[in-house]
């Protein structure tokens, strides 16, 4: 392992601390649920929202946490969701009288954190709702599973939901805002490369140098199908073959269009992807409305990409379009 | 199986507490296969808490003690394990009550109340190849061979190591299965060929727990 760490198992609480520290005042932290909240909530008139997940997914979630986006993270260690004591202290801390909003990307692990917590916190009397993020296309929804993952899609939801929220929006409101981008928005990731969690210390699997893994999910969990690296136009291809028929996204439709880098791969790689979903996309009527070309949501150094497509109406290029601060990347 | 106090029960929890923080980079690897590998390192974050602290556990009762370590387990371990084990240990907890002594049968009841409180919290029933499919054939086995005389004179020893012997190899035999709960599910098809982490861990900690109990009682 070749990574900037101390102590592997102070990686996050580490993270976490300079994170704060970078905000100039304006997250506060509270090491004991690796927690990371706007230092101006709660507010009596506005919704809190909160995300948990695991860590090595960053910026998501606790660096998107600001006016606009979330109102507090608290992650787990890397790759595993929080305990359940994270998210009921959370939500206590950050309740609102308009009430609590947790995001959650469907996971187990996620899923039954949150649940819990949810029942301790309905115990005490908070008012808390959920939304359960599922935009990946590589998972096939059955009776048997939890359904769908939460991937990069995850973002429009935050973007969304963190805008209504800003204008005062109440928390059925978010719910049904919320709602709407997930049936919405679709994601497949590709991987090129593995990724080493600190406390590992080693790959979480291997590939080998002429190969890729096709609908990875953001803990290197294996896609559904490994093969040769083809190129970047036939990637694209991949995506939008994938993608597009998922919702389906038709001509004469707009769209938001994100190509999410994994944490590993050039922004350079990420925008030339960009140019081709962008014109193949076109060629089918289906016309960008704003794109986003970035990291968004990692699996700590893999290299590789996913490609998130949302279709947008009034109410949702609204939200999109409203300002968000978050306190990375201010220039 | 004679009444078994309190500190048969400190052996087991400080047994299967030891066993995981000592496995937890075994189980990440096996985790690693078709999950993510956070299974070993999320435990070990609840169970090293057990190991440290346990002399200031209440254990006024049987039920007391397992619901602290639930208590640690649902406040320090994320991922799935958290929740699932957390839940299993405080339904146990319930079963136990304020018991201070234990039957082979009210063994029994307690594991049995831990499976029902995994299958609640997980919503994972048997052969979807999760732990439940080492952990439910063993506490089969552990019941049938209390029931048999020869249970009572070796204060169950054959039968724990006989219970440990049906894990090891039901969770080897969770290899060919189809995983269907937890992250290892997104894999398909995949997921056949390799065991389920859960289910080995559960062979593991039980070949321990027998170890240590045939060390105090043969």
């Amino acid at each position: 392992m070749k990574k900037f760490v101390n102590d592997p198992r102070q990686f996050v609480p580490e993270m976490l601390e300079g994170i704060y520290l970078a905000s100039d005042g304006r997250l506060k932290y509270e090491p004991k649920y690796n927690l990371i909240y706007r230092a101006d909530m709660p507010q009596a008139n506005k919704v809190s929202i909160i995300q948990g997940s695991g860590s090595g997914h960053e910026p998501a979630h606790t660096m998107i946490v600001g006016k606009g986006m979330l109102d507090a993270a608290c992650p787990g260690d890397v790759f595993a969701g929080p305990p359940v004591e994270f998210v009921y202290e959370t939500t206590k801390l950050l309740n609102s009288p308009k009430g609590v909003l947790h995001l959650v990307n469907n996971y187990t692990g996620d899923r039954l954190a949150f649940e819990q917590g949810r029942e301790m916190c309905e115990a005490d009397g908070i008012k808390v709702e959920t939304l359960l993020v599922n935009d990946d296309v590589a998972v096939k929804d059955s009776t048997w599973t939890v359904g769908r993952r939460g991937v990069a899609g995850n973002f429009f939801v935050i973007k969304a939901v963190g805008a209504a929220s800003e204008k005062g929006a109440s928390l059925e409101e978010l719910v049904r805002i919320g709602n709407d981008v997930i049936a919405n928005v679709r994601t497949l990731g590709i991987a090129l490369s593995s990724c080493t969690p600190p406390v590992k210390g080693s790959p979480l699997f291997e590939i080998a140098d002429d190969e890729m893994e096709v609908g990875i999910g953001i803990h290197g969990e294996p896609g559904r199908q490994r093969t040769k690296l083809v190129s970047a136009t036939e990637i694209v291809d991949i995506f939008l073959n994938a993608v597009v028929p998922d919702l389906p996204f038709k001509s004469g439709d707009e769209v938001a269009l994100m190509i999410n880098g994994l944490g590993g791969t050039t922004i350079g790689e990420l925008y030339l992807l960009y140019g081709i979903a962008h014109k193949k996309l076109a060629a089918q009527g289906i016309k960008v409305f704003r794109s986003y070309v970035n990291e968004y949501c990692t699996s700590l150094e893999m290299a590789g990409a996913s490609l998130t497509l949302l279709k947008v109406n009034e109410e949702i290029k609204g939200l999109l379009n409203e300002p968000a601060e978050v306190s990375i990347r201010v220039f | 199986m004679a009444a078994s106090a309190i500190d048969d029960v400190d052996l087991v929890l400080r047994t299967m507490a030891k066993t995981i923080v000592d496995n937890a980079v075994y189980f990440a690897e096996l985790d690693s296969v078709v999950g993510d590998g956070d299974f070993g390192y999320s435990l070990r974050n609840g169970f090293e808490v057990v190991v440290s602290d346990y002399d200031t556990f209440d254990r006024s009762s049987v039920g007391a003690v397992l619901k602290k370590v639930g208590f640690v387990l649902s406040g320090k371990v994320g991922g799935v394990s958290g929740p699932i084990w957390g839940t299993a240990f405080l339904r146990a907890s319930q079963a136990a009550g304020d018991k201070t002594e234990l039957t082979g049968a009210d063994v029994i009841a307690i594991l049995r109340a831990a499976v029902a409180g995994i299958m609640h919290r997980g919503g994972a029933s048997l052969g979807e190849k999760t732990l439940l499919d080492a952990l439910v054939p063993a506490i089969d086995t552990l019941e049938a061979e209390l029931a048999r005389p020869e249970a009572v004179q070796d204060h169950g020893s054959a039968a724990l190591q006989e219970a440990a012997d049906v894990a090891v190899r039901a969770a080897e035999g969770t290899k060919p299965m189809l995983a269907m709960r937890g992250r290892a599910a997104y894999t398909g098809e995949r997921s056949i060929g390799s065991v389920d982490a859960g289910a080995t861990a559960v062979g593991v900690i039980l070949q321990s727990i027998s170890a240590a109990w045939r060390e105090k009682y043969e």
